[in-house]
């Protein structure tokens, strides 16, 4: 085993210095072109190593062993880099000369291994290891078995001897005969024998199985094919000692069919398409009948050989020598990567029974690259299915840092070298300038421009049709866009069968519409044409087709210079061109007439082509004076489309004689004496031509009258006539002549039996009946006026049919809301009778205004309401009665609620009756206003309400005794407390009004008139030189106020006489001014003196001296003088300039009373001040409650109390007697 | 490989309606943008100069518009923002690489003169670019249009420029110099390029002779 692994080792070790690259670039360099490079086969079929010995004259197989592959998991290396590691295998028998390895799945390289066997037979059997590896290594190989051979040999024989010697006793059997072919036309057999037989070595080999047949052979020989069937093969050796014979039984199923290994004939490339042309021959020759072959070829490209593609391709043995073809278009394009190709075949022969199996690969060839292009980018301006994968490459020598296509950026394939290519899945439709494909170095950019698109579209709506007979124009659409442009679009090829002839689309007879179209001259007598539009662009081609008879899809142009003349008053001619060789075929032309206010009519007529394409038709039975405008459209028969409608014409018919007169009415004018003919212009349809007159004639039994012509600007005529029946006739004329007379009779037929009717109209329109009349022969009339309009009423008139009963007036003139009067009227022998007499109106409107309404009479529970009538202009519509509200309500409040018939306490009354005028409204309250509301209604609805109020008059019987019982009881509580006073007179004149004696009378109080003068008679009143008192009162202390309240409750009885009598030292004469002497001083407050004065005065002194100031003080100074003054008092103490101020606390008689401050205040203007009725001399006594009031501090002037609204109860109880 | 391109006088012809206008348009602006030598009247010198230099300064206001409408109708990259290859080139443009000062050290004469040539030479390559989007995407008139015109200006401007060599006494070039084969024309990619670098450089000299021309004026004018 040591010269096993010898081998193994010397192999292995030249096979592990691997050689330079430069080295292997030379031997690739050597075999350019068509190189004979073997390749390393990755596919997994079980390698089968041959060994055959090589001998002078033949070559015997002397075995053969089925490696087992390496599994690819057991490597660990992908499929593509895959090596064969070391092969091992022990070959039987093996002795001397030279063996020939032959390995089948594995690299072609092995057939070139010839190994000297080991000289020495003793062995047996000899181990081979053989190392594979890539091709690469071939050439290190080869050089290094030329150093080793030597002493691979010497090994090799050393161990061979070894093994010869050991089997030298056993006996040279031959064995294992083993069968081949590759052709079927004879069989490889090989058997195996002891080595060392010698050179010369022949073999006696017998086919034996009916007959027997023997051949004299080396040992390995080829033998002719046998019949199916076993044979028993007899091989027996030639001189050998001591051999003996084998037999072996042999079988078609024992030999294996082995094509020979095929070659590669060309191999080439369109750089273009990125496509391989791959040639080869199946050399069928050789083969002696028709087998299936199945070729295998597989693909390789980069230099690493990467499988790209691997197909079988099926053909059949002819028995000739057959080229086929096959070819390859790449995924990424050719210049990218270099590419190779190798191929092999399997006959599949049903007729051989046995093994079958696959020839050895060719060798492989490869593509060179195209000679140096500045291009660097592959492919170059491509056009692509849109959503297809693409790959795009870049060759350069410079380090791509990134490609993009568009704006995507692509993930880069690194090819040999620096070599790039990129990927494009599902590439998207490509915008007008295509899809860039940049390939991006350091300093510049290399790119592709990449056209996706789609094939074309079947061409759409294909519709071949004819203008003139002379071209048919075919239009289509082209559906889908494709996306492809300028040189990559769409190319259109129109082509008829029958004819042969075809006309291209140049792209430049796009019509307006966006459809397409394409101009093919029509030959001459031939009407039935087969279309094909073919579509075509780089990416595929599409067709439709039409089958058209072009004289059934004529589309005749637009009919030009058509021209009317007039021939007569009904009839034009139509002169039209229509350009086209129509001859062959009838043409179809419409006319349409169009009359002013008049729907347009359609007249089709029929004629044959004609040469000149000029035609002519007439037109009749049209209107006299007529303007008439035509056009004209065609098309032909049968139909297919019509032509374009040509421009219009307008023609004007000559006049003829008017058909009929004027519609005539007459009505006599608002005196009696002259008749008014009116008559209404005839219209265009009846004029038949421009009426320039009319002429009016009457006549009677007696005479004919004829006014002059009237112009055709007047259409009434006033004629005086007499009292005679005359029979007007009214004429017009025009340029063709006069119209038939329309008479109409100037009396009318009277008719007692005539009423007024109602009626009502919708719109602007009203229906009116009447009876028939079987002696109304010529016609009705029924003619209408409005009726509040003065003069003569006639608005319009209308004229209706002798059999009608009815009819409906219709005219813009109706106003809704306005009363139109109809008068129906009977025509007898052209005189009228009326018939009806109708007002209406055509629709009804609300009143305009309430009626106005007064109230005649009201009394205490009726209102009598009178209204007046609503006048017709303002009515609107037939009245059909008065709606009266009524309700209690004030003026404001009723304005404000308004008045709603639905509310509970108004009631209403409905006046149906039209010409009721008054109402009267009972059952209402007395003196209560009443809000009244009177509107009028009509069909059209209520009209507007006018209101008014109303007071009843009041119950007098309930006032009367309203008044009188206060009054009754007021006179009885009278006259009975009247009763009562006077009984009890007396009391009350003790409780309320005792008497008070009256000073005057009192002689002891009688005071000089003169008292300031000093006058000595007086002794108890004698004075001093008289100077005025004056106390001054400032304040009142607690102690004087309890003196005066005794003195207050000393009994009110007291006289003046009796205390001056009782205490009579207490007397103090005090000095006392007369009120008369200080008048000034009434008033302190105009003085403004500071000091406050007090006068003290009595009550007859209060108002005695101002009611008698002047006549009394003169005439009796003694008698007005009894009045005694009252004592000062010691309240006042603190005046100082008193002269008895030593006497105060001993004065009787009256004196203020104490508190001040609740003295009622009088006002010096007062008119007690004033009053000096002597009547009041009880007011101040002594005994009066009020006796405060005496004393008037002069400083109350000043006060706020002083003011003249200090009116107490008192003071009105003292005012009331003055009242 | 240039000469197998279809004749670019081909494209001449209006297509359709629209384009007929767009075409004749700027043949109707042709008798003022002729050299005023071929007029009757002979025109002073600053005249001359002043209508050149408008002209320059009409092109100048429409080269950035042009090159960007072109560069949008090619499609990315060549839309992108910032799109730039500097490197590219083509040799048979007038160059570009003239250091500044060396040619505003130039005399006037001779910077007329390389000025005029440009501008004929860019009319031309011009054509060549209306030709190639023509191939490219023969609907996208808005391209062709614009570039009809500055084809037009910038004939325009080298017969205004022959005018004031002439009127300064220089001698005129030859304008009718047919332009030999350009290169970058195999692929529709080369032609994109092609017409980038066109307009591009045609910008360049655009900016170069509205300053040449404005130094020229302030000194005729004075």
């Amino acid at each position: 085993m040591g010269e096993h692994s010898e081998c193994g080792f010397g192999l292995r070790r030249a096979l592990q210095s691997t050689g330079s690259k430069r080295r292997q670039q030379q031997q690739t360099g050597s075999s350019a072109g068509v190189s004979s490079q073997a390749g390393t086969d990755s596919g997994m079929q079980s390698p089968i190593i041959r060994v055959k010995k090589k001998t002078s004259s033949e070559t015997r197989l002397i075995d053969v062993v089925h490696v087992r592959p390496i599994k690819l998991a057991e490597t660990g290396f992908s499929k593509e880099t895959l090596d064969w590691r070391t092969v091992e295998m022990v070959v039987v028998g093996a002795c001397g000369g030279k063996y020939q390895v032959v390995a089948e799945g594995m690299p072609p390289f092995l057939l070139l291994e010839m190994l000297e066997g080991p000289t020495d037979c003793s062995a047996q059997m000899v181990d081979i290891s053989l190392c594979v590896k890539r091709p690469s290594w071939l050439v290190d190989r080869k050089r290094m078995r030329m150093a080793s051979n030597s002493q691979w040999l010497l090994l090799t024989a050393v161990l061979l001897y070894l093994t010869n010697q050991v089997n030298s006793q056993k006996k040279s059997t031959p064995h294992d005969l083993k069968c081949v072919t590759n052709n079927l036309k004879v069989w490889d057999c090989s058997w195996r024998a002891l080595f060392g037989a010698g050179r010369a070595a022949s073999y006696e080999v017998c086919i034996e199985k009916r007959s027997r047949t023997c051949y004299l052979l080396e040992k390995n020989t080829t033998i002719p094919p046998l019949l199916p069937g076993h044979y028993e093969i007899t091989v027996h050796p030639l001189y050998e000692f001591g051999s003996s014979k084998s037999k072996f039984i042999l079988n078609e199923k024992n030999i294996s069919l082995i094509p020979e290994t095929p070659e590669i004939l060309n191999l080439s490339a369109d750089f273009s398409t990125s496509t391989l042309h791959l040639k080869w021959n199946d050399k069928g020759s050789v083969f002696p009948h028709y087998s299936n072959v199945i070729w295998e070829i597989k693909v390789l490209h980069k230099k690493n050989m990467e499988i790209v593609k691997l197909v079988t391709y099926s053909t059949t043995l002819n028995g000739r020598d057959t080229i086929h073809h096959w070819n390859w278009t790449s995924d990424m394009p050719l210049e990218c990567a270099i590419h190779y190709v190798g191929i092999r075949c399997y006959i599949d022969d049903p007729q051989f029974s046995g093994h079958k199996e696959w020839s050895d690969w060719s060798l492989l060839k490869n593509i060179s690259l195209p000679p140096d292009s500045q291009t660097k980018v592959f492919p170059q301006d491509k056009v692509i299915l849109a959503g297809s994968d693409i790959t795009v490459c870049c060759v350069t020598q410079e380090k791509v840092l990134s490609a993009q296509i568009g704006s995507t950026h692509c993930p880069l394939i690194h090819l040999d070298g620096e070599n790039v290519a990129i990927r494009i899945r599902n590439i998207s439709a490509s915008a007008s300038s295509g899809t860039n494909v940049v390939f991006s170095v350091e300093d510049n950019i290399f790119g592709t421009v990449v056209f996706a698109g789609y094939p074309p579209d079947i061409p759409q709506k294909l519709n071949c049709e004819t203008y003139d007979l002379k071209e048919i124009i075919c239009t289509w659409n082209t559906g889908r866009p494709t996306s492809l442009e300028g040189p990559r679009s769409t190319s259109y090829t129109l082509f008829e069968s029958f004819s042969g002839k075809y006309v291209r689309f140049n792209g430049d007879e796009v019509s307006a519409n966006e459809n397409y179209q394409l101009f093919f001259q029509i030959l001459s007598n031939q009407e039935i044409h087969n279309f094909t539009l073919n579509a075509q662009n780089l990416l595929g081609q599409t067709e439709s087709t039409l089958l058209v008879n072009i004289t059934e899809k004529v589309h005749p142009r637009i009919p030009t210079s058509l021209k009317a003349k007039d021939i007569n008053s009904t009839a034009v001619i139509l002169s039209w061109h229509l350009p086209g060789n129509f001859t062959k075929v009838k043409l179809l032309c419409q006319i349409e007439i169009n009359k002013t206010n008049s729907e347009h009519e359609l007249r089709n007529v029929t004629m044959r082509g004609v040469e000149s394409s000029n035609y002519l038709t007439t037109v009749d039975k049209l209107n006299p004076y007529t303007i008439y405008t035509f056009r004209i459209r065609c098309s032909t028969d049968p139909f297919w489309k019509w032509s374009k409608w040509s421009n219009e014409k307008q023609c004007l018919t000559t006049e003829a004689i008017p058909s009929k007169g004027p519609d005539i009415w007459r009505e006599w004018s608002s005196d009696g004496r002259n008749l008014i003919i009116y008559w209404k212009p005839l219209p265009i349809n009846e004029a038949y031509g421009k009426i320039l007159s009319y002429n009016v004639s009457y006549s009677s039994d007696e005479e004919t009258k004829s006014l002059s012509e009237i112009p055709d600007t007047q259409h009434r005529a006033e004629l005086q006539l007499d009292k005679n029946d005359y029979i007007i006739s009214v004429v017009a004329k025009n340029s063709a002549g006069s119209s038939p007379p329309s008479k109409i009779a100037s009396m009318e037929i009277p008719n007692d039996d005539l009423k007024i009717e109602q009626a009502l109209g919708m719109g602007n329109r009203i229906l009116l009946t009447w009876n028939y009349d079987p002696n109304m022969t010529c016609d009705y009339v029924i003619k209408w006026c409005n009726s509040s309009q003065s003069g003569p009423c006639l608005m319009d008139w209308k004229k209706v049919p002798p059999n009608s009963t009815e009819t409906v007036i219709e005219s813009d003139q109706f106003r809704p809301g306005v009363r139109y009067n109809f008068s129906v009227y009977g025509c007898r022998n052209q005189g009228y009778q009326l018939l009806r007499s109708v007002i209406g109106y055509v629709e009804e409107l609300a009143p305009a205004v309430a009626p106005n309404f007064t109230v005649e009479d009201t009394s205490a529970d009726s209102i009598l309401v009178k209204w007046e009538e609503i006048p017709v202009e303002e009515l609107r519509g037939f009245l059909r009665g008065y709606l009266f509200y009524f309700e209690k309500g004030e003026r404001d409040t009723s304005k404000i609620m308004g008045l709603e018939p639905g509310r509970f306490d108004t009631k209403v009354k409905n006046i149906t009756d039209i010409s009721q005028k008054t109402l009267r409204i009972a059952d209402l309250q007395g003196k209560t206003s009443y809000h009244l509301v009177l509107r009028a209604y009509t069909g059209g609805g209520m009209g507007p309400e006018r209101s008014m109020f109303v007071v009843t008059k009041e119950n007098s019987e309930g006032l009367i005794i309203a008044i009188l019982i206060p009054v009754a009881v007021a006179v009885i509580i009278g006259v009975v407390t009247s009763i009562l006073c006077y009984r009890k007179r007396e009391w009350i004149k003790e409780t309320f009004y005792p008497d008070i004696p009256n000073p005057e009378n009192c002689k002891a109080l009688q005071f000089q008139k003169s008292v300031c003068e000093g006058n000595s008679a007086l002794k108890t009143l004698e004075m001093n030189p008289c100077t005025p008192n004056n106390v001054e009162v400032l304040e009142t202390r607690s102690v004087a106020l309890k003196i005066e309240d005794t003195e207050i409750i000393s009994p009110v009885a007291e006289r003046p006489e009796d205390r001056s009598d009782a205490e009579p030292e207490n007397h103090v004469v005090v000095s006392y001014c007369p009120p008369v002497i200080e008048e000034e001083l009434a008033n302190p407050g105009a003085e403004g003196g500071g000091a406050s004065q007090v006068i003290y005065i009595d009550v007859q002194s209060m108002y005695q001296p101002q009611a008698k100031p002047e006549g009394e003080l003169d005439s009796d100074p003694v008698g007005g003088a009894g009045y005694k003054p009252q004592m000062h008092l010691p309240v006042t103490s603190t005046v100082d300039d008193l002269d008895a101020d030593d006497d105060l606390d001993k004065t009787a008689g009256y004196r203020p009373q104490a508190n001040v401050n609740t003295w009622n205040l009088v006002s010096p203007d007062s008119p007690r001040s004033t009053d000096s009725n002597s009547e009041i001399v009880s007011f101040g006594s002594p005994c009066s409650i009020n006796s405060r009031q005496f004393l008037i501090p002069p400083k109350d002037e000043d006060s706020p109390k002083s003011s003249g609204g200090g009116w107490s109860f008192t003071n009105f109880f003292q005012n009331k007697p003055n009242d | 490989m240039e000469n197998t391109r279809p004749p670019v006088t081909g494209r001449e012809r209006p297509r359709d309606g629209e384009r007929q206008c767009a075409v004749i348009a700027p043949f109707c602006l042709l008798p003022l943008l002729l050299p005023p030598l071929s007029l009757g009247a002979p025109m002073s010198t600053a005249e001359s100069v002043n209508q050149a230099y408008n002209l320059a300064l009409d092109m100048q206001r429409h080269t950035s518009t042009l090159l960007q409408t072109y560069l949008q109708h090619q499609g990315s990259p060549f839309s992108d923002p910032d799109f730039s290859i500097p490197e590219l080139s083509l040799r048979t443009l007038p160059p570009t690489d003239m250091p500044f000062e060396m040619w505003h050290g130039l005399e006037d004469g001779v910077r007329l003169s390389l000025t005029q040539e440009a501008f004929w030479s860019f009319s031309q390559h011009l054509l060549l670019a209306i030709a190639d989007q023509s191939d490219l995407s023969p609907d996208n008139s808005m391209v062709e249009n614009q570039l009809w015109e500055a084809r037009l200006k910038a004939k325009g401007l080298a017969g205004n420029l022959a005018g004031i060599m002439t009127a300064l006494g220089l001698p005129t070039p030859q304008p009718n110099t047919l332009l030999g084969p350009v290169p970058l024309g195999d692929t529709a990619f080369q032609k994109k390029c092609r017409g980038y670098v066109i307009i591009r450089d045609y910008s360049f000299w655009t900016d170069r002779a509205v300053t040449f021309l404005g130094e020229l004026k302030a000194k005729y004018s004075q």
